[in-house]
């Protein structure tokens, strides 16, 4: 369950390594030109008449209940065991004999067509849906040539982070079908399972006020990342992590915990988090009225220079001021890096039994939320409320759309149900066998079901749960319920704002972005960044790209808070 | 590549033989070989290369084509048809960026560092080893030195990163004996000797073969004769192994000047964040980061055309100059 979640963070996490580029020259001379400006934005008065009502489902109750935090946050439940007699769900055979094909995307090995899970599923569907997974790591180029060729299939998984790639703005309504009249208000209620699916992760599947996108992994609490020790050393050492109660303390115990002789450094990277601890905006902020973007934060700043001194420290592992990221799992397993930054779902059960494999007493845990000085209150702002989205084809006739619809009913089950085993599992005997921690995967269950495919069409609300690892599931939804409190919504929550191609450049901020990873790794001294900072404003179109958020996006629609 | 200029030179050559060698004695015949004739001559010949052209159309000048987008608002939805057309502002705005300018100095730079430190290395390699007598040793240096070629860039820079890396082997023992560290993967002023240390250390070997082959060339009489003459090692390499070497040193030197602006994608890549992008970006990156990481198509295709540009330019400077020099250069004038 967790483990897709992990690879959602680890290629969120690479595609901002990766990729994303900006630069000043470019859009003064862009001037008139770009593309029209396809897609859009969302209403507020437009949206609400397009949500769907909300209706918890009670199908099965969790061992942990979820907690409400600050601003709406609302942490995931935790299930300690498996829930040994699964209920069911849905009622019917949510099918009427259809053919349809899926593409998703999937980082892990290729099931073969045609086999028995995937004829399983069609038969508890009543439906024949031929599942296609892409390679997770090329699904970038293999969806715009689906879609330049408008060549998509039935059922698509488009993932979030990649929707200025993909034009997913300019798609809405072309390519992909537009849910309202399927789903809007009440109507939703013929489908329990996808009106149990919180509102704000259908917010995030907008278009122009229309609902596109279904759903996948949703949750009330979504964090871009936190900030994880080895728990196992710090006891060792006779050390309490709630000492650490600001970015000082955070600096002088990583003075005690490194040893660059014996090859053990206290830090890896730490910057991608550091407006949990600074509290600068996720991208804006707002103060009277006027948008201001992060980079002209004076908190950034401060942020900045914290991890510039922090690289010139001597108390970061070399190889991540080498930017060698791949491997920063690999440091922390080892015991070469104590204390790391990474994504929410980097904090599962897989993770546990690697970090064992390497380091029989290895646990991870959470620093508990904690500011600059000490005094602010932590800001940690959330995540759309759900990131991956599966849409269906345009060409759809509506009787086709209620027949997916229905599918896409039974795929969102909730957790522990009957036919979320099924879709999770696959049949009992054959692709798993009920052990005293829940189902254990069989051979045959490895091959053709352990690779996520139906979950990225539909799922029910995110829970936490490591069936060998009740700990880690008590852990986690303890660190959740007091991280929550500091939860707010960032300006332009859950928004999905299509950015003019002329503007797309300013957007990326490339040179700004290059420049920062350079200071912090300690390359380039702050000033660096002021400098490309100023070019960025000026002939970078930056003050442009910030008047436009302001007037075409902030003053119609509102900041989605 | 080689392969290809030799067949050119060899074509070119018979088409000559033909043309130019008897026009003095007996003008007609010549004008009478029309291009029917010599189709049906070469047919032949021509059938084999059919194959290599036709790959060479459908993956080298077709998507060709695709240059046009670096004079539109490219939008990969609206296609190359129904895309904006920009004019030559894509290359306005390249012209008047710093970062291009920039990208394009490290290029430059790196270039001619390598040219100088690298490419004298297997030109040496291969005269060392031409004088070891014992085949079997012969063939297992050129193994080993030949093998790190087919390693990927990711491999190489791991294994650089293992050996001298921050917290790497000689890093760890410096600072275990208290010896200060030496930091050479992060350092930005010394990037350029990195980066040739690392072509040197993975393509030095695989660079001998095309040398090697020269060498074998060369008439063994000559050096018997030159012997029996009286002269020593040093005037032989000099008189004799040199001389027969030169027309593939100079075509390999026309070859890499018309590369000149590729100093290796990947590798720039790879490590890019270690030393930062003041130090790292050459005009592929930059085409990379700029163009295709914010989906500013056009403006990548826009770099890559000057690129290509400049490229050509190079290559017909080069080649114009060892015509001038009396070598074959790419073709035979």
């Amino acid at each position: 369950m967790s483990s897709e979640l992990n690879r959602r963070t680890f290629v969120t996490g690479a595609a901002a390594v990766a990729g994303t580029a900006a630069l000043a020259p470019l859009l003064s001379a862009c001037g008139g030109g770009g593309s029209k400006s396809h897609g859009g934005t969302n209403s507020k008065a437009g949206s609400a008449a397009a949500l769907p009502a909300y209706v918890p489902s009670s199908a099965v109750h969790p061992d942990v209940a979820s907690t409400s935090g600050a601003h709406d946050a609302l942490t995931d439940p935790g299930f300690v065991t498996y829930p040994a007699n699964p209920a069911k769900s849905v009622t019917e055979v949510p099918g009427a004999g259809g053919h349809y094909t899926a593409i998703t995307p999937l980082w892990a090995t290729v099931p073969a067509p045609g086999n028995a899970f995937y004829e399983a599923m069609n038969k508890a569907l009543g439906a024949t849906l031929t599942m296609k997974p892409g390679n997770g790591n090329t699904y970038n180029t293999t969806i715009p040539t689906l879609t330049a060729a408008r060549k998509l299939p039935d059922w698509v998984q488009l993932p979030g982070w990649w929707n200025p790639l993909f034009k997913v703005g300019e798609l809405a309504g072309t390519q992909l079908a537009d849910l309202t009249p399927y789903l809007a208000g009440d109507k939703i209620k013929k489908y329990p399972n996808l009106a149990a699916q919180p509102t704000g992760a259908w917010q995030a599947g907008m278009w122009q006020d229309k609902l596109y996108g279904i759903p996948t992994f949703a949750s009330g609490f979504a964090l871009p990342g936190q900030y994880y020790y080895r728990g196992d050393v710090f006891a060792s050492k006779g050390i309490n992590a709630a000492d650490v109660k600001s970015a000082d303390d955070l600096v002088s115990l990583g003075k005690e915990l490194t040893s660059a002789k014996a090859g053990v450094w206290a830090f890896d990277d730490v910057w991608q988090y550091t407006d949990q601890i600074f509290g600068y905006a996720q991208k804006f902020t707002i103060s009277g009225g006027k948008l201001m973007h992060k980079y002209e934060q004076p908190e950034f700043i401060e942020a900045l220079n914290w991890c510039y001194k922090l690289a010139k420290s001597g108390l970061m592992h070399p190889d991540a001021l080498a930017g060698n990221n791949n491997d920063a799992k690999t440091r922390f397993f080892a015991g070469k890096v104590l204390i790391t930054a990474d994504g929410q779902g980097a904090w599962n059960e897989a993770d546990a039994q690697s970090g064992i494999a390497a380091d029989k007493n290895y646990r991870r845990a959470s620093l508990t939320p904690f500011s600059a000085d000490g005094k602010a209150t932590p800001q940690l702002f959330m995540n759309p409320s759900a990131g991956m989205f599966s849409y269906l084809n345009a060409k759809l006739k509506p009787a086709q759309i209620e027949e997916c619809l229905r599918i896409a009913n039974y795929l969102a089950a909730p957790f522990g149900t009957a036919e979320y085993t099924l879709v999770n599992f696959g049949v009992e005997g054959v692709h798993y066998t009920r052990g005293t921690n829940g189902p254990t995967p069989t051979k045959a269950g490895q091959a053709q079901v352990q690779a996520q495919t139906f979950p990225f069409l539909a799922t029910g609300v995110n829970v936490v749960n490591n069936p060998d690892f009740p700990q880690l599931t008590q852990d986690r939804c303890a660190w959740n319920s007091e991280a929550a409190k500091y939860a707010y919504k960032p300006v332009f929550w859950n928004m999905n704002i299509t950015v003019p191609s002329r503007f797309a450049t300013a957007d990326a901020a490339q040179a700004v972005e290059d420049t920062i990873k350079d200071v912090y790794h300690g390359i380039k001294p702050v000033s660096a960044f002021q400098d490309a900072l100023s070019t960025w404003k000026g002939s970078g179109g930056g003050d442009r790209l910030v008047a436009w958020y302001q007037s075409t996006v902030l003053d119609k629609f509102g900041s989605g808070q | 590549m080689a392969s290809t200029v030799a067949t050119d030179g060899k074509e070119h050559r018979n088409g000559e033989e033909g043309a130019d060698g008897e026009p003095p004695v007996e003008p007609p015949p010549a004008r009478r070989l029309t291009w029917r004739i010599r189709l049906r001559r070469d047919k032949s010949l021509i059938l084999m290369t059919l194959p290599a052209v036709a790959l060479l159309v459908v993956f080298n000048y077709l998507p060709m084509v695709g240059t046009l987008t670096a004079f539109q608002y490219y939008d990969p939805l609206d296609g190359v048809r129904h895309s904006e057309w920009a004019g030559l502002d894509n290359f306005r705005q390249l012209f008047g960026d710093p970062l291009f300018w920039h990208a394009l100095e490290n290029t430059l730079y790196i270039s001619a560092v390598q040219l100088v430190l690298f490419f004298p290395i297997p030109i040496l390699l291969a005269l060392l080893l031409n004088s070891v007598l014992n085949q079997r040793i012969r063939s297992v240096i050129q193994a080993i030195t030949f093998l790190p070629h087919f390693y990927s860039w990711v491999l190489v820079v791991t294994l650089f990163q293992q050996m001298i890396g921050g917290a790497g082997l000689l890093n760890q023992f410096l600072r275990q004996h208290d010896m200060g560290t030496w930091d050479f993967m992060t350092n930005p002023h010394t990037f350029v000797l990195l980066v040739t240390s690392q072509v040197v250390w993975k393509d030095a070997g695989w660079g001998i073969i095309v040398f090697l082959a020269a060498l074998s060339a060369i008439d063994q009489n000559l050096y018997e004769a030159a012997a029996a003459d009286g002269a020593g090692r040093w005037r032989r390499m000099w008189h004799i192994t040199l001389p027969g070497m030169r027309g593939i040193i100079v075509l390999m030197l026309v070859l890499r000047l018309g590369n000149a602006l590729s100093v290796g994608f990947e590798q720039m890549l790879i490590q890019r964040f270690a030393v930062g992008h003041d130090a790292a970006d050459v005009l592929d990156t930059f085409a990379y980061y700029y163009g295709i990481g914010t989906q500013n198509y056009s403006y990548g295709a826009a770099a890559g055309i000057f690129k290509s540009v400049i490229s050509l330019l190079l290559i017909w400077g080069a080649n114009t100059l060892a015509h001038r020099f009396g070598e074959d250069g790419l073709y035979r004038k």
